[in-house]
């Protein structure tokens, strides 16, 4: 019944999304290039002759794959579900969603289930293989806590659609969200070495945005050992975390009736 | 023309106290706009590490680069493209086509109403964090010119916006379209890096765009120097060039609306 739920949304969000094929297309383009950007600034950076210290281009730039490849699967899935509570809070509709004979938490991620955000793959391999092609194959060990460690950073992602999208049942209609979460996790497309010891720590353990794509980059790169695996603990607390607090504030809201 | 200013003045005003009303809205950049900037202070202390200067700007100038360049986000801000495709296609334009005023000017109006709330809740905060928890000297080396050239700046910004949102007229869902230009904008305009690092032969053709108008050439203004493509101008010859690219974009657009008000139909219009 699950399966029949999920086939539906994300069949008729395609064929939403195929009733303008250009806006389609051209959206998908544009979530391809707007991944580019921040690797852009850095080939800019090393073309110019400087660099993050301890981390050769094509090591800076795995990270930013990693954070592409990562926001390319926790996007189209769970993030819609931002978007999805600040219209329909706003517009008063998010009862809709209370009337359906389904979890809540469950058919706002699904109705907010986005195809143009798989853009984001497409950018985030295309990266990732360029990344990988100007160093050592990683091995099999590196790979696999790399894979643990991906999942971890989905989480992460997946747990802060959940804090965003709790918040705007209270900071009702504001798209600022959006920009909160890309200045806070901006911090994690970068060398966390670049950051000083105070930061580091707060990135790791109280706000672990680093899990997204610098601990996985890291395992990849065969930096940290199977002690790395200690981030799939805070991630999923996090994702625990996000749940309680999404179903906290959806008890404080009130739809037109009060 | 005292007609025009206080029809002008009573949009504006409007616009602020609508917006005042969200001022939650706003105040979130006081919040995003020192996390983002702590970011680049992170990034450029790592690159500056063992180099003086890069592509011609010291650290602190780099600093001061990203700060000017926060702070003229925030002045120029604009969503004009997106109002306009909004009305376009939700019909509502119509209403705007019947007034004995042309929607550009609405739209300024309304800018310039949106953006007074901002220089209180958004502008004057960042710029006090930036100068005492970032220390970054954020003195303009010229205020004159840096006062007109972010003028021209705000106006340019409008134009441009407003020329993407006019192709509404012409595309039945323009936000695809829309995202593109303004992220390509921002990049051409030297938001996320000074154009200076670029590959020479890109800065010559950036040099001839209209998008350097928006953010690099009022930046490097308000720092006292313009230099891009190896082309040096004082900040009059600065300005004075981006007065000109602000009169042939404004005859653009305005070649551009009266095309698309041609185009338009709508119930009893």
């Amino acid at each position: 019944m699950r399966e029949g739920l999920f086939g539906a949304v994300i069949r008729t969000k395609f064929a939403e999304q195929m009733a303008y094929r250009s806006h389609f297309i051209i959206s998908v383009i544009m979530l391809v290039i707007g991944d580019l950007v921040v690797p852009l600034v850095t080939l800019l950076v090393y073309k110019s002759g400087a660099s993050f210290p301890g981390w050769t281009m094509h090591e800076a730039l795995l990270i930013q794959a990693v954070f592409a490849l990562s926001k390319g699967v926790a996007f189209p899935i769970f993030f819609g579900m931002v978007g999805t509570t600040l219209g329909h809070v706003r517009e008063g509709t998010f009862d809709l969603l209370l009337l359906r004979p389904r979890p809540v938490m469950l058919m706002a991620m699904i109705t907010g289930f986005d195809p143009d955000d798989f853009g984001r793959l497409f950018s985030g391999t295309v990266l990732f293989v360029y990344a990988l092609s100007g160093m050592a194959m990683p091995g099999g060990e590196s790979w696999l806590q790399f894979g643990l460690l991906f999942l971890a950073s989905v989480t992460m992602l997946c747990a802060v659609s959940l804090f965003l999208s709790g918040m705007l049942f209270r900071w009702v209609g504001s798209s600022r969200v959006f920009d909160i979460f890309d200045a806070f996790t901006s911090f994690g497309m970068y060398p966390g070495t670049i950051f000083s010891k105070s930061m580091q720590n707060v990135l790791t353990y109280v706000l672990p945005v680093g899990l997204i794509a610098f601990v996985p980059a890291e395992a990849l790169l065969g930096r940290s050992g199977w002690e790395g695996l200690w981030a799939l603990l805070p991630a999923a607390g996090f994702l625990l975390l996000g749940m309680v607090y999404w179903n906290r504030m959806l008890r404080g809201y009130t739809s037109a009736g009060g | 023309m005292r007609r025009l200013t206080a029809v002008i003045q009573a949009i504006g005003f409007a616009t602020y106290k609508e917006w005042a009303a969200f001022r939650s809205h706003m105040a979130a950049s006081l919040l995003v706009g020192p996390v983002m900037f702590l970011v680049q202070v992170f990034i450029w202390k790592a690159i500056y590490e063992g180099h003086d200067t890069l592509n011609g700007l010291t650290y602190q100038q780099m600093l001061t680069y990203y700060g000017v360049a926060s702070l003229i986000h925030y002045i120029s801000f604009d969503f004009a493209d997106w109002n306009l495709q909004m009305l376009v296609r939700s019909g509502k334009f119509v209403t705007f086509a019947l007034r004995p005023l042309p929607h550009w000017l609405f739209a300024l109006a309304q800018k310039i109403g949106h953006r007074s709330l901002a220089i209180w809740v958004e502008v004057l905060p960042v710029l006090l964090l930036f100068i005492f928890v970032f220390d970054v000297n954020m003195q303009p080396a010229a205020p004159g010119w840096a006062l007109l050239s972010i003028v021209f700046s705000f106006l340019m910004n409008f134009m441009v916006n407003y020329c993407v949102g006019l192709t509404a007229f012409w595309l039945i869902r323009a936000e695809g379209i829309r995202r593109v230009f303004l992220l390509l904008k921002d990049i051409c305009a030297g938001v996320f890096i000074p154009l200076s690092f670029f590959p020479e032969v890109l800065q010559k053709i950036l040099f001839f765009l209209p998008f350097q108008f928006i953010t690099y050439l009022p930046t490097r203004v308000y720092g006292g120097e313009y230099e891009l493509a190896g082309i040096h101008l004082t900040l009059a010859q600065a300005v004075g060039l981006q007065a000109v690219a602000v009169v042939v974009t404004a005859l653009t657009m305005t070649l551009l609306y009266n095309a698309a008000m041609r185009r338009f139909t709508g119930v009893g219009v």
